[in-house]
């Protein structure tokens, strides 16, 4: 195998990093620069060269290129402030579920195993909600319109749902969460 | 802007150019000071294509290998005049706040 062979094949290892709509469509260009630029008699792909390649591909598949209107960054973002809350509301639920169950077990005792069944729903559904909102604010960076319709059902079920609870649910954990303090 | 970025453009500006050409402009117009990699080349030309700076113009082989020339947009050309009009004035105030003997002042 020639030296430029052997340095082709190290600088596609290091390509195929890349997200493959950018090596599909300019693999084999930046290819023939990266020969271009090498030495004579190059063999191996050096320190730098290597370590710009990697930052380059790290940076398109963290921040991926296509053209985003501002409203839909803005959307991104509130997305992601979705996953954090729900994350909080995780640990919360975690941190306070045995001080909330015993307060709500003194005062209904009839009502424990109706709360315990609560408890798992919502322990099995946060983490189902912060996947949810991760996984449409990265479709939706990617500028898909089935994405946007979906994070627009999702944001009225969630309304619907935090209004119901306000009106039937919210009044119970209030005296619950005081009596535990 | 980044300088490696503003450096592009104006290596684009007055002609289409591949990839190969324009490290080499840039290397030019920096004076040997800026050498651009590969990987920060391409990085920002597919950053400034989605933005719609840049276009491709044409693409040819040479020697069996792809060769893909680059131009400005009108987009492209406004952004880098607008951005090469601002590091202007930055320098002009700057100069002239280094040489206060030959500016006067407003005292």
């Amino acid at each position: 195998m020639s030296d430029t062979q052997t340095l082709e094949r190290a600088y596609r290892r290091i390509l195929s990093c890349y997200p493959r709509s950018f090596r599909a469509d300019s693999e084999d260009e930046i290819l023939a620069v990266l020969l271009a630029t090498a030495a004579d008699g190059q063999t191996r792909v050096g320190p730098g060269e290597a370590w710009d390649l990697i930052r380059g591909a790290l940076r398109m598949r963290l921040w991926p290129a296509a053209p985003r209107p501002r409203t839909v960054r803005a959307a991104v973002a509130l997305m992601l402030a979705g996953a954090a809350a729900e994350l909080a509301g995780l640990i919360t639920v975690l941190v306070t579920a045995s001080s909330v169950h015993a307060a709500v077990a003194a005062r209904y005792p009839a009502a424990t195993q109706a709360t315990t069944v609560h408890y798992v729903f919502v322990l099995a559904g946060l983490p189902v909600a912060i996947g949810l909102w991760l996984w449409l604010a990265w479709a939706n960076g990617r500028g898909e319109d089935w994405a946007r319709m979906i994070s627009a059902a999702c944001f009225g079920l969630l309304t619907l749902s935090v209004l119901s609870s306000l009106s039937q649910h919210a009044a119970t954990y209030a005296p619950a969460s005081m009596m535990a303090a | 802007m980044q300088e490696a970025t503003f450096l592009i453009l104006t290596a684009l500006a007055d002609g289409a150019q591949h990839g190969y050409g324009i490290i080499m402009d840039v290397q030019q117009i920096s004076g040997g000071r800026v050498k651009l990699r590969a990987g920060t080349l391409y990085t920002a030309l597919d950053r400034l294509r989605a933005d719609r700076l840049i276009a491709v113009d044409r693409e040819e082989v040479v020697e069996g290998r792809l060769r893909r020339y680059y131009r400005l947009t009108p987009e492209g050309t406004k952004v880098l005049a607008a951005e090469a009009a601002r590091l202007q004035a930055n320098a002009a105030v700057a100069l002239t706040r280094l040489r206060p003997g030959l500016a006067g002042g407003l005292a």
